[in-house]
């Protein structure tokens, strides 16, 4: 493992409006690793991941990727530089098609060329076979499993150094749920940093490396994942 | 008769080209941030003023259409940095404030004072584009047509054809829709948002400048003509339910085929009938023609 980590989060404090969301949350992720952090609802979760892609500047703290410091980034640059966010609720564009939806992704990370393009298309394709099938309906007609796959490929296509994944388990069932953390587990092994934020610990910890227990706004508990899987009744004490 | 028919029937469709072309300004504009420019007929009328002052001044046609679009291009991108931006952080809809309204409609009544000063409260006769006079006719078929309206449609044909390739076929496309369907979204696929919500209000207003270009030789033009054309477009808008391009294509055209018809035989109020046809139609298809098409997710 690198030396530096690839994202560094050091003693972030956010707010929305006068509100204190975060405390003092400190994380990193290297490249190959993949980091969980996990909390119920309204711990703050999508906040962190928002103050790390600089859609919300934190009031205190420093996010560091890529050995910079990205307080003067805007968070489309930050995507274009490798730190690539899922956000939320998957948001794919339902009115495009899944074969538009794949291209937008590779658009802004200079994949220009047919060549690759193709070569980028047939390994999601691979990945997902469900997205060949599907490439030319509108994307707002996919199962929300395809979706969050569509999501997840989309993100490949940008040549993510960092993927961050909020919540992608959300309403979908157990089946898709393995298939998509299986292949975040395989990214993760083959060198990219993933960073993914879940509700459902256990899934979550299964193919994590390092896991955080988030709550209130504060990391509560931290630890290789091994050692959390392990200790079942505390996470789930931190998450009720 | 028939002749009659068909002359009506090319004049309204070269005022529904023209409706088409402002209604799509209107469109992208909403498509992408959930706002309307309330100047969007005054973008014409000055388009149309300073076309006419170009080409009586001597200027070529072409350079002196090169000449409008630069400026009203510079209009939109004005419009976007100085009225929409600032009234949020994004340039995008909150979907909490209306100041918009207020803000595109004063601007539209100082363009209107703008050109009362510069051209005077009196209605002008724009010289004719594409032939040597207003009325020089080429008989198609055997049927009398003025050229200009002929080559109005023609034209229109031409920019409506490029405005769905930009949307549906560029990189600048795709990043509309997605802005439109959500910006912060659009941001971590690496969109720079602002960029994409000043072209969409440069294009829209260079389409209402290519409408004032071609809409000069057909109509007479004064300083006031704008809100006539801002109120069309948002009926013809409204027909395609504000978010579907077909159905905006369609009822410029089918308007502006019924307007002429109507002055055909009622040259006191026919402007009239159209519109209040409009206003029956919204109230049994509220969300337009296609309503199932909706490409307005929020
Ligand atoms: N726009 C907002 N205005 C005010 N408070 C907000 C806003 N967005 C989030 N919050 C509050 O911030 C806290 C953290 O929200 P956040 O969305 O980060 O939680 P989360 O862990 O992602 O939750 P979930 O699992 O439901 O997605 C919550 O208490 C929430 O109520
Ligand atoms: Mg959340």
């Amino acid at each position: 493992m690198s030396s530096t980590p690839l994202l560094q989060v050091d003693a972030i404090d956010a707010s929305i409006g006068v509100i204190n969301i975060l405390h003092g949350v400190s994380l990193s992720v290297s490249s190959g690793e993949l980091v969980t952090v996990i909390g119920a609802n309204g711990a703050g979760k999508t906040t962190l991941l928002r103050v790390i892609s600089n859609l919300l500047k934190p009031s205190v703290g420093l996010v560091q990727f890529d050995g910079a410091p990205t307080t003067a980034v805007e968070a489309h640059r930050l995507a274009r530089r490798g730190l690539i966010h899922v956000p939320q609720g998957r948001q794919i564009v339902p009115t495009l098609s899944v074969l538009d939806n794949l291209i937008i992704g590779a658009e802004r990370s200079e994949i220009v060329d047919s060549e690759t393009l193709v070569e980028n298309l047939e390994r999601e394709y691979s990945r997902f076979p469900v997205l060949r099938e599907r490439k030319d309906l509108a994307a707002g007609s996919l199962s929300g499993g395809e979706q969050q796959m569509l999501a997840v490929s989309r993100a490949l296509m940008m040549r993510p150094k960092l993927l961050m994944l909020d919540e992608p388990s959300l309403g979908l069932a157990p089946q898709i749920v393995k298939t998509i953390l299986n292949a975040l587990r395989q990214l993760a092994d083959e060198g990219l940093a993933v960073l993914l934020v879940e509700q459902v610990a256990m899934a979550a910890l299964s193919v994590a490396d390092n896991a955080h227990v988030l709550r209130n706004g504060e990391i509560a508990l931290s630890g290789t994942a091994s050692e959390l899987r392990r200790d079942k009744a505390l996470v789930e004490s931190y998450l009720g | 008769m028939l002749d009659t028919y068909l002359q009506i029937l090319v004049s309204g469709l070269a005022m529904g080209a023209i409706y088409t072309l402002t209604a799509k300004g209107l469109f992208i504009a909403h498509l992408a941030t959930h706002k309307l420019n309330f100047g969007q007929g005054d973008f014409l009328m000055v388009g149309a003023f300073l076309s006419m002052s170009l080409i009586i001044a001597g200027i070529p046609v072409l350079l002196a259409a090169l000449l409008v679009l630069i400026a009203l291009g510079l209009l939109g991108w004005g419009l976007e940095r100085l009225v929409i931006r600032p009234l949020d952080r994004f340039g995008i809809s909150g979907g909490s404030t209306y100041s918009w309204i207020l803000t595109t409609a004063g601007v539209a009544l100082i363009l209107q004072n703008i050109a009362e000063l510069v051209w005077g409260k009196s209605s002008h006769y724009s010289p004719p584009l594409f032939s040597e006079g207003r009325d020089n006719v080429i008989e198609i078929a055997g049927i009398n047509m003025f050229v200009e309206e002929i080559l109005v449609i023609g034209f229109a044909a031409v920019v409506v054809a490029f405005f769905y390739y930009m949307l549906f076929r560029t990189r600048w496309g795709r990043a509309v829709y997605t802005v439109a369907f959500n910006p912060e979204a659009a941001m971590l696929l690496g969109i720079n948002v602002r960029r994409t919500v000043v072209l969409v209000f440069v294009l829209a207003s260079l389409l209402a400048g290519i409408s004032g270009i071609l809409v000069g030789p057909l109509i007479t033009i004064h300083p006031h003509i704008g809100l006539m054309f801002t109120i069309k477009a948002l009926a013809v808008a409204a027909i395609g339910g504000f978010s579907n391009p077909l159905g905006i294509l369609i009822g410029g055209v089918l308007f502006g085929v019924a307007e002429a018809f109507s002055n055909y035989y009622d040259s006191a109020f026919g402007d009239l009938y159209p519109l209040i046809f409009v206003l029956v139609f919204l109230v049994f298809r509220p969300s337009g023609l296609f309503s199932e098409a909706q490409a307005d997710v929020r």
